[in-house]
């Protein structure tokens, strides 16, 4: 009796068993096949977009502050270091005040690196997703990237705007030159992150040494100091990092008349464009190499 | 572009250590529109492989597929679904990904797999039939030409196979299927063709019968 019951129930919502049912429409996949480019951009976007929801789904929850932690991760890292450092370091570094300094250096820091780590092996663990045809290892780099800036961005404006209203960091000099730094700084994490996800996946070693390697080359993105106090010999170096022109860029805009800043943006722009189609020609060719799991 | 699923000369190879293991050597398929075609072979003769090449998730050593018709992921236990989100999630990512209404799908999916509360629970917490019952909804929720089916229809309870029968047999029977499976009688009453993998090539059968008994005899 209860087997019919539910025989039943199950052809309620289904139509006639003898209809056929069309592969035309919304639901077929034949319309994916051969879209014009302004479909491809709009798949590309929703693609991106479901990638974003899931991850934050996957790697937050739903719990108590769920997707804020998008924010929260980022903003514990900066607020904590800038609240010790300008606890435990004098006041002032080179006429510049020590808070001012932090943020203006540990933010773009945070964002490159978190950038980093998340696209580390970002395809092997992902590959679930390369299930679906539309789905493309782009579309996952991107996904991921953008989920660490956009968190860092607002967790940087966050100990930012407290920093300023507590008294400890003047407002910036000039906005749009932070505005352009940034628009770089994100620029630069972009077509990093599509390097570092291709060649993590071909080698395992890089994949184990990255984290050491982010932290070696911390003197390489002028986090700490500005490229005009180190010798002007030595200066070079930090003068051919995009990171480091970034940040500098950043500083002048904070500072103003009291720095002398080291940076270009015409290399800025050439740098940040040749990595991001090394990137994006990596990431074209990287499919094979996709262990699916 | 005519309509059919051709493999030209497919090779795959996996790097199993240093080595370098050939899974499928050059073969040749053509899978015509209607098909209902039986992949045979003993285990890890390759079919899951041949599968997964056809679906677009490996990519061939060598050789090429050309697609003349829209082919599904594979339907198979893993793969497909991320374990940590519940079947809901993993549905709203699908009709994200493939620009479905969501009203129209969740209504779908919720009839046909019928998972009641646990459809909002993590799908790793899922018994194999119940992981079955998603993935055919939420592939047949997209209307592909061609479905590939590996193994995971034939753990669902009665009811379950009933509706699958109905769904791909009878309101699907123009489409074509790739089917992996072990159950002979399962093979026999669905496919019309049969092919056997066996030492990395592929061996074409005239009848369903003839793959069945080579099968048997391998």
């Amino acid at each position: 009796m209860l087997q019919v019951r539910f025989l039943f129930l199950g052809r309620v919502n289904m139509p006639s068993s003898n209809q056929r049912v069309s592969r035309h429409g919304r639901r077929s996949a034949a319309r994916h096949v051969t879209p014009t480019l302004r479909q491809a951009f709009a798949t590309q976007w929703r693609v991106i977009y479901a990638l974003m929801m899931r991850e934050i789904h996957t790697r937050y929850g739903r719990e108590n502050i769920g997707f804020l932690w998008v924010i929260g991760e980022p903003i514990l890292f900066c607020a904590g270091v800038a609240i010790v450092w300008t606890a435990i370091r004098p006041s002032h570094e080179h006429g510049l005040q020590m808070t001012a300094m932090i943020v203006t250096g540990y933010v773009p820091l945070t964002m490159w690196r978190h950038v980093v780590m998340r696209s580390v092996k970002a395809y092997e663990v992902n590959s679930s997703l390369l299930f679906h045809q539309l789905v493309t290892p782009f579309d996952i780099n991107v996904a991921r990237s953008t989920l660490e800036i956009f968190g860092t961005i607002l967790a940087g404006a966050l100990v930012f705007f407290g920093s300023e209203i507590l008294g400890y960091m003047p407002a910036p000099q000039n906005w749009w030159l932070v505005y352009v730094g940034v628009f770089f700084l994100v620029y630069f994490c972009y077509g990093f992150a599509l390097i570092v996800a291709a060649l993590s996946e071909l080698s395992e070693l890089l994949e184990k040494a990255v984290g050491i390697l982010t932290y070696v080359s911390l003197p390489l993105t002028g986090a700490f100091a500005m490229t005009e106090w180190i010798p002007a010999r030595y200066q070079f170096i930090l003068e051919y990092s995009p990171l480091a022109n970034c940040i500098e860029m950043i500083r002048s805009g904070e500072f103003g008349i009291a720095v002398v800043p080291h940076y270009s943006i015409l290399f800025l722009l050439a740098s940040c464009t040749l990595q991001f189609l090394v990137g994006l020609y990596m990431t074209q060719r990287i499919r094979p190499h996709i262990k699916i799991s | 572009m005519e309509r059919s699923v051709r493999c030209i000369g497919l090779s795959k190879s996996f790097h199993v250590g240093k080595e370098r293991r050939l899974i499928l050597d050059r073969i040749n398929l053509d899978v015509k529109e209607g098909d209902k075609l039986g992949l045979l072979g003993r285990n890890g003769a390759g079919k899951s492989t041949l599968i997964k090449l056809i679906g677009g998730v490996e990519q061939p050593t060598a050789g090429k597929i050309v697609k003349g018709m829209t082919v599904s992921w594979p339907l198979a236990f893993g793969g497909a679904f991320q374990g940590s989100l519940s079947g809901h999630d993993n549905l709203r990512f699908i009709c994200r990904v493939y620009d479905l209404d969501y009203k129209e799908t969740l209504d779908y999916v919720e009839g046909f797999a019928q998972l009641g509360k646990q459809f909002y629970d993590p799908v790793k917490t899922y018994s194999s039939g119940m992981h079955a019952r998603l993935a055919f909804a939420l592939s047949l929720a997209i209307e592909f030409d061609c479905y590939l089916i590996d193994e995971v229809i034939m753990v669902g309870d009665a009811r379950f196979t009933k509706r699958c029968e109905d769904e791909l047999f009878n309101k699907r029977s123009d489409r074509t299927l790739l089917i992996v499976s072990h159950n002979m009688d399962f093979i026999r009453s669905t496919c019309n063709r049969t092919v056997l993998i066996h030492q990395r090539k592929i061996h074409e059968c005239f009848s369903v019968d003839e793959g069945i008994d080579r099968y048997h005899e391998l």
